[in-house]
């Protein structure tokens, strides 16, 4: 068989078949983009979730009486610390005029108060890289056990929380991403199978004619192929659309401000086209078989 | 196994098709076809000749018992293989068969695709052939735009329209008055005197009864042989 008369078959099956080939891609495309979607939110959850992350940093509180001489040396020794990006010195004057800033009109309240009853502190952002909810506790307990110390604070219970809550939203997101995977590909299973079968007369007349199962194959195939690709694209592009949105969204946001949204990334999406294109083929030329086989 | 003489064509040795559970269409055939003969296969209604000639074109296998087709053991064949047996075998089915969402032009040329002509290539023959069963008027139509009698004529100019070496008709004027009646008969038998093979089912023994051809009578006794 050429690759003109395969062309010219095609072309025809196409004309006679619009409906059921747009139905089809359709069908194709609505599935990954439930699931697509899906993974666009899940994918911009954790990066967000990470973030948040990296950007927890400790709080050192020194006692209350250390003298001004030992700062530079602690500084020095925090930034020296394997993990530790920043470090900043938070006077005790300084942290008594954030409280002011932060009390505002009800500045009253901090009358007649000794400006040095805040310990002074140093805030410790950790390194992006090496964070690790693991290392953070361990820094903590390292610089805790220091002399000039009193205090270290890390949120460790808002950090528990937290990392309890992704094992379960892993597990969740695992369960769900299955399941939402399992629908798709069986609603669209079933629908190249029901395209076959009505299509099953002609297969069964060209296979007593004389066809070859290539032949007869050949176009349905390159169908398969079309709907794969054009699906999936399609679903992509309106991923896309929506990422846009949600971008727009979270720029326009006051909440969401500074919030990075993510795209999925381009191995994703190629994996996605490809895996949708051989389903779609390999689901037709089983769908095929049993009329092939006489 | 000793294949007789080279002009046997079609070979049929103890051949029983039954369907399960219970239903034993015949048993034990034996008929043997010369190449170039043409012969008619008769029997009532429901005594399986349509089933015989579909274990000849391998749409359907033996329970027991072997065929040759051209020297060719039908249950050696494997799914492959069988497309290529099936060009030589032109079958004019009792049901038709027709693609109905495709024109008169386009059934009978998917006899030619299939074996790699292009449209181009297949016109003049598939007009010629159309012409020949007076279709030639109505090539665009669409299959369910014809009679009866009409689309029993595209499946007859579908399966001689490749020259087959072999002609299996079943019942190919079932639906045809007289006048068409005939002229389908002189197609067949012009076919055979251009060298083709003809097996013609048909349970109308006014077809046959002035013939001097052989006549194969499907026994209704299940255990006799032919
Ligand atoms: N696929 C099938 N499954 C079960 N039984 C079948 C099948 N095909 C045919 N038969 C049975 O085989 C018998 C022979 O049928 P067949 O169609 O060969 O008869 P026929 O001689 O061609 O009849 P007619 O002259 O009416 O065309 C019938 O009893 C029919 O019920
Ligand atoms: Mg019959």
């Amino acid at each position: 068989m050429s690759l003109a008369s395969l062309c010219h078959r095609v072309l025809s099956d196409l004309r006679q078949h619009l409906y059921t080939q747009i139905i089809t891609t359709v069908v194709v495309s609505l599935s990954i983009v439930i699931f697509a979607f899906f993974t666009l939110i899940y994918f911009n959850l954790h990066q967000f979730v990470e973030r948040f992350g990296t950007e927890l940093g400790l709080v050192v509180f020194l006692t209350n009486d250390i003298p001004q001489g030992k700062i530079p040396g602690l500084y020095q020794k925090l930034t020296e610390l394997p993990g530790v990006e920043k470090v900043t010195y938070i006077s005790s004057k300084k942290a008594f005029k954030r409280l002011e800033n932060y009390l505002k009109g009800e500045k009253g309240v901090l009358e007649g108060i000794d400006p040095k009853f805040l310990p002074p502190s140093f805030e410790v952002r950790v390194n992006r890289a090496v964070f690790h909810l693991k290392r953070i506790r361990q820094l903590a307990e390292e610089i805790g056990n220091w002399p000039e110390v009193s205090k270290v604070q890390f949120g460790q219970e808002w950090i528990d929380r937290l990392e309890s809550f992704l094992r379960l939203f892993r597990i969740l997101v695992a369960v769900s991403g299955l399941l939402l995977l399992f629908t798709a590909g069986f609603v669209v299973a079933n629908t190249i199978k029901l395209t076959v079968y009505a299509r099953q007369e002609e297969l069964k007349i060209m296979r007593l004619v004389g066809a070859t199962n290539t032949f007869i194959q050949g176009p349905f195939l390159a169908e398969a192929f079309m709907q794969g690709l054009l699906g999936s694209s399609l679903a992509i592009g309106a991923i896309f659309v929506c990422y846009r949105f949600l971008q727009g969204l979270a720029a326009s946001s006051e909440l969401l401000r500074g919030v990075n949204i993510y795209f999925l990334p381009w191995p994703y999406t190629l994996a996605i086209i490809t895996s949708s294109i051989l389903f779609c083929v390999l689901g037709t030329a089983i769908a095929m078989w049993r009329f092939l086989r006489l | 196994m000793i294949f007789a003489e080279s002009s046997t064509i079609i070979h049929l040795q103890g051949v029983t098709k039954e369907y399960p559970p219970d239903n034993i269409v015949f048993s034990n055939i034996d008929l043997e076809i010369e190449k170039g003969e043409f012969i008619f296969l008769t029997g009532p209604s429901g005594i399986g000749k349509t089933t015989l000639l579909r274990l000849l074109f391998c749409a359907e296998q033996p329970t027991s018992g072997e065929i040759w087709v051209d020297g060719v053991a039908l249950s050696s064949l494997s799914n492959s293989q069988i497309p290529y047996l099936r060009r030589k075998i032109g079958v004019i089915f009792q049901d038709f068969k027709l693609l109905s969402d495709h024109t008169v032009f386009d059934n009978v040329a998917l006899s030619l695709e299939v074996i790699g002509l292009n449209r181009r290539q297949s016109r003049k023959r598939v007009m010629q052939v159309l012409e020949g069963v007076g279709l030639a008027g109505k090539w665009s139509n669409y299959p369910l735009q014809l009679s009866g009698g009409e689309q029993q004529r595209v499946a007859i100019a579908r399966a001689v329209v490749n020259r087959p070496a072999i002609v299996l008709a079943d019942e190919p004027t079932g639906n045809l008055d007289q006048e068409r009646t005939n002229e389908v008969m002189m197609l067949m038998e012009e076919l055979n005197a251009r060298g083709a093979t003809v097996v013609f089912a048909t349970h109308d023994d006014r077809l046959y009864e002035n013939t001097h051809r052989r006549v194969v009578k499907l026994p209704e006794g299940k255990f006799e042989i032919s």
